[in-house]
């Protein structure tokens, strides 16, 4: 009795806060596409900033008239990075509220999860920050439903250990890492690439995310005269590396994994950011100028520079939305279609200039990362 | 030699803020019974409401003092209502859970005012005036000036809060508080402002430590949950309720990560402390520094 | 006789549900179910016993992980799993008894935190064996045969929902029985009185560490069942978020009621799916509700209900 009399009062609730909805959808009813991130729980840092991509996205197609002539209205759910939940929400949206694809998530092992179940919905996916190989690995070769419009953390875990020994030419690295899943296979990347490219490890060690004194674990490090140091993980994390490190005189190349190139990084590691170097999929000051624009656009609105994650996040849901368009129908079977395919002209604003959606067999978009230096407190690339 | 005192030094340093935060919950703990779950926020408020005051509001390091301490008076007066006042005469798993759900609201409701960002307190040390002409090498250990200011901190306060219990009428109360909480009612001790008082003290204390680390580390939203952990491992290892154990074993944990990061590995500093907490609660409930006597 | 008939009949309702609900309502159910079984169990332990614990996510976890590692090492089945969970996670709740065995109220609570945050950092760190942060993804349970006839295969949300509610009936069977056995009493003189029931010569010890292996073993279980219906295993299933959402639905229900922990499991985890937009302050929600149900109705909406009821 209890819980009936509180369903209906939720409904009674439901109904009124809905209301002014219905009364604008007579005009031309919203096309509702589907969200999901990470919002609360551990992983929310993240999952707040890729979303402001996925709204930004949806805003611009808005501005030019929607999709279809309908306005797009994004659902958004939360799934906590937690897998439980993430199927759960992968099931709301494509039932409840019938979207033709969703945008998600950020952990790769609820990615993994939930991609199972909205392709056997025969609904696409498109990653919303999750970077592990195990999402699209697990994806039928040719017939992809879970895309992600970036390469995989292998790759920038590549291209990083590369520049540290050819660009840099460092060969003593001492890898320190957060212990996500992010910070962990980039660094075990970083440190499997050094080794064949021609360097050495001469140290490895982690932290846990958030943790806040690594005085004696720099000293440490100092002793053993490291040529390049590798840091993985968030970005408040290596500011305050960077800045310990300064203070006890540790010198070294510092090179960092692509979430730590923003102005908050900049503002929060303060002078000890000169020279850092980070291998980057998307940045403002990027040589991509459909990127540039986008990065331009978003300081516009948001009033901070754009950063991997919007941009990953704005990536997959305009090149969603264009599938979509070019499927001629809100049908996820024939969006899957068209992206697996029919989106090689379509630029995208992460990677260098001219980068596509050209999705490969296994539903993933390779281009180089950036390595970025950072110079009298601003990024460049030309270093 | 010389690494084995640096390491040190960083000890002493993280183990500082481990006694600010630990001393004001030994002492909730000790006068009201209270376990206080949401003590790592009190600390975060007191890293957000520094930066307020220094960043925003653009005072001086006295007044932004005084900023915090207010905030922290507030935040103490109002924890002491929903913590101790509603939950007299509980068993003490209902503090534990309501400061923990207390703890959970208050870090949501700061990430959905504040955003998940990290903020930092921009401190220039070269204007405040007794700390820039401090030497930042003691022989072969180097510690930055934002650094030797925490310990410093940490015994001056430590030191008024011993003037203060030991002297005071009002540190009688909290004493006496302590012993017997009926007998010190019936010698005319007006028990609920002792509460209030305790937990004014105790938010200071956290709030103090919050806005001297934000200025060498960070302050975000769920940054009290570990230093909360860090607290309550230092509060059993110098004996529940004991102030005295709380200050040396908050230098001992703070020295032993030091240790663990340099001689073992930085992967092993924070279950170092766990497993310390559990052989400590096998095999001396007490606490390191306490005395075996059974409370009923 | 009629609480046996209504719970009949609610189980005869969840068993024909998913033929009238989507995927989508089946697995928001198949989720409640799993919060019931952990609810339960920490009530046997909490709400019975009186020993707190903020560790239900890592037996939880320690569950599921014994399923993934033994189907990925051995190739064993479900029905294996079951008992194995339960099993390995039982073990882990004894050792989690010992110090419960020495310590009350807040020492065991801070242990417990000790132990969450130490289970979950070895199955998020040792990658070899439990694959790290991505976790270890788990091949269909495949069909369940008897005598070479195939009864029906295991893969679709319905056949993983039967299963949960079966197991489910199944562990709230046990829980209800150890309860009102004799050791369920002595568990409940050891939360009233520990010192009295000592002295009237009740093995405390005994008690103690049975509640605990019940209450791991219970989340054991439901461990087990989530990575088989997830096909899989992340470490971020199992922190001490998840913990807490478990104490707050036994408080919020009402500790030591029985029907309070499953009231508060299916009130809390489908509250997130009510609150639609509003779902980023679900936690702040969380955080308010505690405070407010320990502070204004300590012995939970059950134990309040039946107080006004009784009287």
């Amino acid at each position: 009795m209890a819980a009936l009399s509180r369903r209906h009062m939720l409904s009674i609730l439901g109904a009124s806060v809905a209301a002014p909805a219905i009364v604008r959808a007579q005009s031309s009813e919203p096309l509702k596409i589907g969200g999901m991130l990470p919002l609360s729980g551990p992983a929310s840092i993240e999952g707040r900033q890729i979303i402001l991509g996925l709204q930004f996205a949806v805003e611009e197609i808005n501005a030019k008239g929607g999709v279809f002539g309908r306005r797009i209205e994004l659902v958004m759910e939360d799934d906590e990075s937690n897998s439980t939940k993430g199927v759960t929400a992968v099931r709301r949206l494509i039932e409840r509220e019938k979207v033709p694809f969703i945008v998600g998530t950020y952990a790769t092992g609820v990615a993994a999860a939930a991609s199972k179940v909205s392709a056997e919905y025969k609904i696409p996916m498109l990653s919303g920050g999750s970077t592990g190989a195990l999402a699209t690995d697990q994806n039928t070769p040719g017939d992809p439903w879970f895309f992600r419009s970036w390469p995989d953390s292998n790759a920038q875990g590549e291209d990083t250990a590369k520049a540290i020994v050819e660009k840099f030419k460092k060969t003593k690295v001492a890898i320190i890492h957060d212990n996500t899943n992010y910070g962990v296979t980039l660094a075990e990347q970083v440190t499997r690439v050094v080794g064949t490219a021609g360097g050495s490890i001469v140290s490895r060690d982690s932290y846990n995310a958030g943790e806040q004194d690594f005085s004696s674990m720099l000293t440490k490090l100092r002793t053993q005269r490291p040529e390049a140091v590798y840091i993985g993980g968030w970005a408040g994390d290596g500011a305050n590396i960077l800045r310990q490190a300064a203070e006890i005189g540790l010198r070294a190349q510092f090179v960092g994994s692509g979430s730590m190139l923003s102005d908050d990084f900049i503002r929060l590691a303060g002078p000890a950011s000169e020279g850092f170097a980070v291998a980057s999929l998307y940045e403002a000051s990027t040589p991509n100028p459909v990127g540039k624009a986008f990065g331009e656009r978003f300081r516009a609105k948001h009033n901070q520079d754009a950063n991997t994650f919007s941009s990953l996040g704005f990536d997959s849901t305009t090149i969603a939305l264009e599938a979509m368009r070019r499927a001629g129908k809100p049908d996820g079977a024939e969006i899957q279609k068209v992206l697996k395919s029919g989106m090689k002209d379509f630029p995208i604003v992460q990677g260098p200039a001219g980068t596509t959606a050209s999705f490969n067999a296994k539903g993933s978009v390779d281009f180089p990362n950036f390595i970025a230096v950072i110079k009298d407190g601003k990024r460049r690339l030309d270093i | 030699m010389d690494l084995f005192l640096q390491y040190l030094a960083n000890g002493v340093v993280i183990g500082s803020t481990y006694v600010l935060v630990a001393v004001g919950l030994t002492l909730i703990f000790g006068i009201l019974g209270v376990v206080n779950f949401a003590h790592g926020e009190f600390y975060m408020i007191g890293g957000y409401a520094g930066i307020f005051a220094i960043t925003v509001l653009g005072l001086p390091v006295l007044p932004a003092v005084a900023v915090v301490l207010a905030t922290a008076a507030v935040v103490g007066i109002a924890a002491e209502a929903i913590l101790h006042k509603p939950m007299k005469n509980r068993d003490a798993t209902s503090s534990i859970i309501s400061s923990f759900g207390l703890a959970v609201a208050l870090q949501n409701a700061t990430l959905i005012v504040m955003g998940p960002q990290p903020q930092r307190l921009n401190l220039d040390v070269s204007k405040i005036p007794v700390l820039s002409s401090l030497p930042t090498d003691f022989g072969p250990v180097f510690l930055p000036q934002q650094r030797t200011l925490i310990p410093l901190t940490m015994v001056l306060l430590i030191a008024i809060l011993y003037v203060v219990l030991r002297y005071t009428w009002t540190g009688r109360s909290l004493r006496a508080m302590a012993q017997h909480a009926t007998v010190a009612r019936l010698c005319g001790v007006r028990v609920e402002r002792v509460a209030v008082v305790t937990f004014m003290v105790g938010a200071a204390l956290a709030g103090i430590a919050g806005m001297l680390m934000s200025s060498i580390f960070l302050v975000y939203p769920i940054v009290g949950n570990m230093i909360a952990l860090k607290a309550f491992t230092v509060v059993i290892l110098g004996g529940m309720g004991n102030v005295a154990g709380a200050a040396a074993a908050g230098l001992l944990l703070g020295i032993t990560e030091s240790l663990t990061s340099g001689y073992i590995a930085n992967s092993m500093r924070d279950i170092v402390g766990f497993v310390f907490v559990i052989l400590v609660l096998l095999f001396r409930p007490q606490g390191l520094f306490g005395k075996a006597v059974d409370r009923s | 006789m009629k609480t046996l008939l209504a719970a009949i009949a609610a189980v005869a309702l969840l068993a024909v549900a998913p033929f009238g609900l989507g995927g989508y309502e089946t697995n928001v159910l198949m989720m409640v179910l799993f919060f019931v079984i952990l609810a339960v169990g920490l009530d046997l332990v909490s709400g019975y016993c009186g020993q707190f614990s903020f560790a239900t996510g890592a037996f939880y976890g320690v569950g599921a992980y014994t399923a993934a590692i033994m189907s990925r090492d051995l190739g064993t089945s479900i029905w294996l799993h079951l008992p194995a969970g339960a099993v390995v996670a039982g073990l882990f709740g004894l050792l989690l008894g010992i110090p419960a065995l020495r310590l009350k109220g807040h020492f065991l609570a801070i242990v417990t935190i000790a132990f969450q945050t130490i289970v979950y950092l070895v199955i998020s760190q040792w990658t070899s064996f439990t694959g790290g942060q991505v976790g270890l993804t788990m091949p269909n349970a495949g069909p369940v045969r008897i005598f070479g006839v195939t009864l029906f295969e295991f893969g679709s949300l319905r056949s993983y929902y039967w299963l949960t509610l079966a197991m489910t009936v199944i562990c709230l069977i046990v829980a209800w029985r150890l309860i009102h056995s004799r050791l369920g009493r002595e568990w409940v003189a050891i939360r009233d009185d520990e010192t009295l029931a000592g002295a009237v010569g009740l093995d405390t010890t005994r008690g103690k560490l049975t509640a605990f292996v019940a209450y791991a073993a219970l989340a054991g279980v439901a461990g087990v069942l989530t990575a088989h219906s997830l096909r899989g295993v992340t470490p971020d299933d199992f922190t001490i978020w998840i913990s807490a959402t478990v104490v707050a639905m036994m408080v919020v229900g009402g500790r030591g009621t029985f029907v309070g922990p499953i009231i508060g499991a299916a009130f809390l985890a489908t509250l997130p799916e009510f609150l639609g937009k509003f779902a980023e302050y679900k936690m702040l929600i969380y955080g308010v509700l505690l405070v407010l149900a320990i502070t204004l109705v300590p012995e939970g909406v059950v134990g309040r209900w039946r107080a006004r009821t009784s009287r």
